[in-house]
């Protein structure tokens, strides 16, 4: 039972864990340009101070999605460390975001809309390739369970590393890093999908993000298998590695991102699922 | 039992003769009353049924059908010159000298010609119920078109007599009586398709009819390399009895032609997309309960002798690639009935392959498949021709004031979108079971496999952001009311939109004993080896399948229940704000975003033709 305990504290403490990944991305993202950057603790000052402001909403139906958005996330991400099916959780994790989508054509706001146009092409840039990790990682363990991805003994990651480099190419997508970051783009679109939230509604969607931090981890570290060692120095590098090119790239057009994910980071995943599928 | 058959098969002709005499007062107690009585018959069928009914007819009919045929053939001849369609007449040129050579060279028929199965029963259900719902909701459609009353009388005859003939369909066992019926389908899609008479309604009803007509000439082609590969009468069940041998490929592959035909596969999508100009219950009985629905009809039939036969791996190839490419084609498209479409086009695609794999497991995938989107798509059309006589709508991109002007409309349309595509509705069990039992098929033909899985389950993701998509406008509202009042749209269009939603919320609860008592006894059938529906604690197996009861249980929750409730909830003791709009003051149109995908349609088409080639070639070598 000791296995089950460890998924659960995971879940329970997910929207912690996220705030302080972000609150030390902020800091590490700070020094990486030589400042010195807010305290770990940011984050969770943040929120207390979103709790304290005046409620004030566009209409009831936009709140509340932005409030289901979180917690349908949650779900998908207790799925995955429960060791639910993948295809289940990238699809749960694809119509949760859905629900922000839907809440931000919900309203008469041209910066939501557009926002929620480019975070339906994000979708479509970053899905397919989740999708051919899944059909890999089935090839190799013989079930859609993640469960088999975190008990395999040999990390799958010796098996499908075309996948894994092509999953790091979309982590930004997800995350909303640059250089594809151009579903939040504060510059064009003043956040994008979130601008309408405010106040203690925002404060949904805000935590949503840190719970999204630690999905993405997860995935990666279902590339180390049952090997804890690997799987933290994975998680650990994808760290570094997103907030290096966030900090050292400009963002892209979605164009230019959708055109970049679909032929080389998609290929990527592909050809590894094809080599998976002849041995 | 037998004589309850034949009742399906006499009364909606008859229907369709007397309803083009009575006077309209009389017309709607009669079109519900037959609606009722053969939806109760067809249930009452299914439920008392025992095995497989085969039966005859006299002699006499093989003459009649074979001069109904030339008749027909000589009728299409005619449209032919009328029109001045050089392709529909050298169509009609082939297919009558093909019958005709037949005719000639047959021998005598000894076997029975009508066989009904349990897979029949089950299309009955289908055909009768949800065709039953069209027609009486086409009773007040109707009245609001701009048509003579004769017209009017005609539109709801031909829906009778296209009852009847999908009864026919999927009950004929001799290929030459089903070449009748399949044509006689043709000709009433053409008629209905046709129906309003302006310059697209005629170009697009003579699209549909010349592709069609591809496939009845297939399938004399099929009766004929039946014949002289020497495998005696042309006939389903010889078929099937003959299935190991490698001949019989060429035949199998020419009546998959025909189904992908009327399954509007791509190349040959172009006719469905067409028949979006007849009235909207035209479109509703095209894409839920008859027509295409021969499609996976025809495979499903013909999938113990298609099963691991390289035609079926062009056919799961095949529907893998347009299942994915008319999920993008979707993503351009700005009619909201032309989104319906593109959507039955794909959902399509993943029935017949579903059907083509051929395990039991992938067969009840496949019925799910066609059951549940028969009652989706029957209630989006329904609503989509309220939508254009009640509310005038026709593009998607202006319904965004919908969620205000018609909450009801607008939260069945939302319903029957997350119907496709949320779980625990059935799309999405058969989605799931496709997915999952496609996985077991990667097994041995691993590449395959895993092409079809990537291209079913990113159709899938691409599908889902169209549907969304639509949503996103459905759900949007200005916030200067709280109050929702729910519009009047009149009785006939109420109570069919609530009896298909009824149909639809009550096969969702009652879905475990569906599948136990429904599905599985026709996959059984089909397949010949008994489904095993196991219930472990919380995880239900369907074969190797595994259906995780409790998360899709909560995500019901979390999702369908979460966008419907959006609707209704209201936050109490919050301001409101205006939108931030960077202070400045244009006028936005509030509009989707879009792919322009019409470049990549011509490659597509090619592709497609490609792969028919590959089918004839494959049961060639």
């Amino acid at each position: 039972m000791n296995n089950l305990w460890v998924p659960i504290i995971l879940i329970i403490l997910a929207p912690l864990l996220g705030g302080l990944v972000y609150g030390f991305e902020r800091i590490i993202k700070a020094r990486m340009q030589r400042r010195i950057g807010p305290p770990l603790l940011q984050p969770f000052y943040d929120f207390l101070k979103l709790a304290d402001k005046r409620k004030m909403i566009v209409h009831s139906a936009h709140a509340f999605l932005g409030i289901m958005h979180f917690v349908s996330l949650w779900f998908a991400l207790a799925v995955l460390l429960l060791g639910g099916d993948l295809i289940l959780v990238i699809f749960l994790h694809l119509l949760s975001t859905a629900l922000l989508i839907l809440a931000a054509y919900s309203t008469r706001s041209i910066f939501s809309h557009l926002g929620a146009n480019r975070t339906a092409i994000s979708i479509l840039a970053y899905e397919p390739v989740l999708i051919i990790i899944a059909v890999s990682i089935f090839m190799l363990t013989g079930s859609f369970d993640a469960a088999a991805a975190f008990q395999s003994e040999q990390p799958l990651l010796y098996k499908m590393p075309l996948a894994f480099i092509a999953l790091l190419l979309v982590l930004p997508i997800k995350l909303k890093k640059s250089p594809f970051d151009v579903a939040e783009a504060h510059q064009e679109l003043t956040g994008g999908v979130e601008l309408e939230f405010s106040g203690i509604f925002y404060e949904a969607v805000y935590t949503a993000k840190w719970i999204d931090y630690v999905f993405c981890y997860a995935l990666v570290y279902l590339f180390a298998g049952n090997n804890i060692l690997l799987g933290t120095g994975l998680i650990v590098c994808t760290f570094f590695y997103l907030n290096a090119l966030d900090n050292s790239t400009a963002r892209v057009s979605y164009k230019q991102m959708l055109r970049f994910s679909l032929t080389v980071s998609f290929s990527l995943a592909f050809i590894n699922l094809l080599l998976n599928s002849l041995t | 039992m037998y004589s309850l058959i034949t009742f399906l098969f006499v009364v909606p002709v008859l229907i369709s003769l007397l309803l083009l005499v009575v006077p309209k007062s009389l017309a709607r107690p009669l079109v519900i009353t037959t609606a009722l009585l053969l939806s109760a018959i067809s249930v009452y069928l299914f439920i008392n049924s025992e095995g497989v009914y085969y039966f005859g007819v006299p002699a006499y009919v093989n003459d009649m059908v074979a001069v109904a045929d030339i008749i027909l053939l000589i009728f299409f001849g005619w449209i032919a010159i009328k029109r001045r369609s050089w392709i529909v007449g050298l169509m009609s040129l082939l297919q009558l000298g093909g019958l005709l050579y037949l005719l000639n060279t047959m021998p005598a028929h000894h076997s029975l010609q009508f066989m009904v199965d349990k897979l029949s029963l089950f299309m009955f259900l289908l055909i009768n119920i949800i065709s039953g719902i069209i027609a009486v909701y086409s009773l007040r459609y109707i009245d609001e078109e701009h048509c003579s009353p004769f017209r009017k009388k005609y539109f709801l005859s031909t829906i009778f007599w296209f009852i009847a003939v999908m009864n026919l369909v999927v009950s004929s066992n001799n290929l030459e009586y089903f070449f009748l019926f399949f044509e006689l389908t043709t000709l009433a899609s053409f008629l209905l398709i046709g129906f309003r008479k302006d310059e697209i309604s005629v170009k697009n009803s003579l699209t549909a009819l010349w592709m069609n007509q591809i496939g009845g000439l297939a399938i004399l082609a099929a009766i004929f390399f039946i014949h002289h590969n020497g495998y005696g009468e042309a006939t389903f069940s010889n078929l099937l009895a003959n299935a190991k041998a490698e001949t019989i490929l060429l035949p199998l592959a020419l009546l998959s032609i025909a189904a992908l035909i009327k399954g509007a596969q791509m190349p040959f999508s172009k006719w469905l997309l067409g028949a979006m100009v007849a009235p909207t219950p035209v479109s509703a009985l095209l894409h839920s309960s008859t027509m295409v629905k021969i499609a996976p009809f025809i495979i499903l039939r013909l999938s113990p002798a298609l099963k691991d036969t390289p035609v079926a791996n062009v056919i799961m190839a095949l529907t893998g690639f347009v299942f994915i490419a008319a999920a993008i084609g979707a993503l351009s498209q700005d009619n909201f009935k032309r989104i319906l479409a593109h959507s039955t086009i794909a959902l399509l695609a993943l029935m017949i392959m579903m059907a083509a794999v051929g395990t039991p497991v992938t067969i009840t995938a496949s019925l799910i498949l066609v059951l549940f989107h028969g009652i989706s798509k029957s209630m989006l059309f329904l609503n989509a021709g309220i939508l254009e006589k009640v509310f005038h709508l026709k593009q998607s991109s202006d319904m965004d004031k919908l969620g205000e002007s018609g909450p009801f409309t607008a939260l069945v349309i939302t319903i029957g979108f997350m119907s496709l595509l949320l779980p625990p509705f059935g799309a999405f069990i058969g989605k799931w079971v496709s997915i999952e039992s496609l996985g077991t098929l990667a097994t041995d033909k691993k590449i395959l496999g895993a092409l079809i899985m990537v291209a079913v389950a990113a159709g899938g993701a691409v599908l889902s952001l169209l549907y969304f998509k639509v949503m996103g406008l459905l759900i949007a509202r200005t916030g200067n009311e709280d109050k929702i009042h729910f519009e009047k749209t009149g009785p006939f269009y109420a109570i069919t939109t609530y009896l298909l939603l009824g149909l639809l919320l009550s096969t969702v609860v009652g879905l475990p004993l569906l599948l136990n008592n429904y599905f599985t006894p026709v996959a059984t059938q089909i397949s010949g080896t008994p489904v095993a529906l196991v219930t472990e604690g919380w995880t239900m197996y369907l074969g190797a399948v595994k259906l995780p009861l409790l998360p899709m249980i909560i995500a019901f929750l979390l999702l369908p229940v979460t966008i419907v409730v959006a609707m209704f909830v209201r936050f109490k003791n919050v301001d409101r704000a205006k939108e931030y709009m960077c202070g400045e003051k244009v006028n936005y149109s509030f509009s989707s975003f879009y792919f322009s995908t019409d470049r990549a349609t011509p490659y597509f088409a090619a592709a497609g033709v490609l792969f028919f080639v590959a089918l004839i070639m494959v049961a060639l070598i």
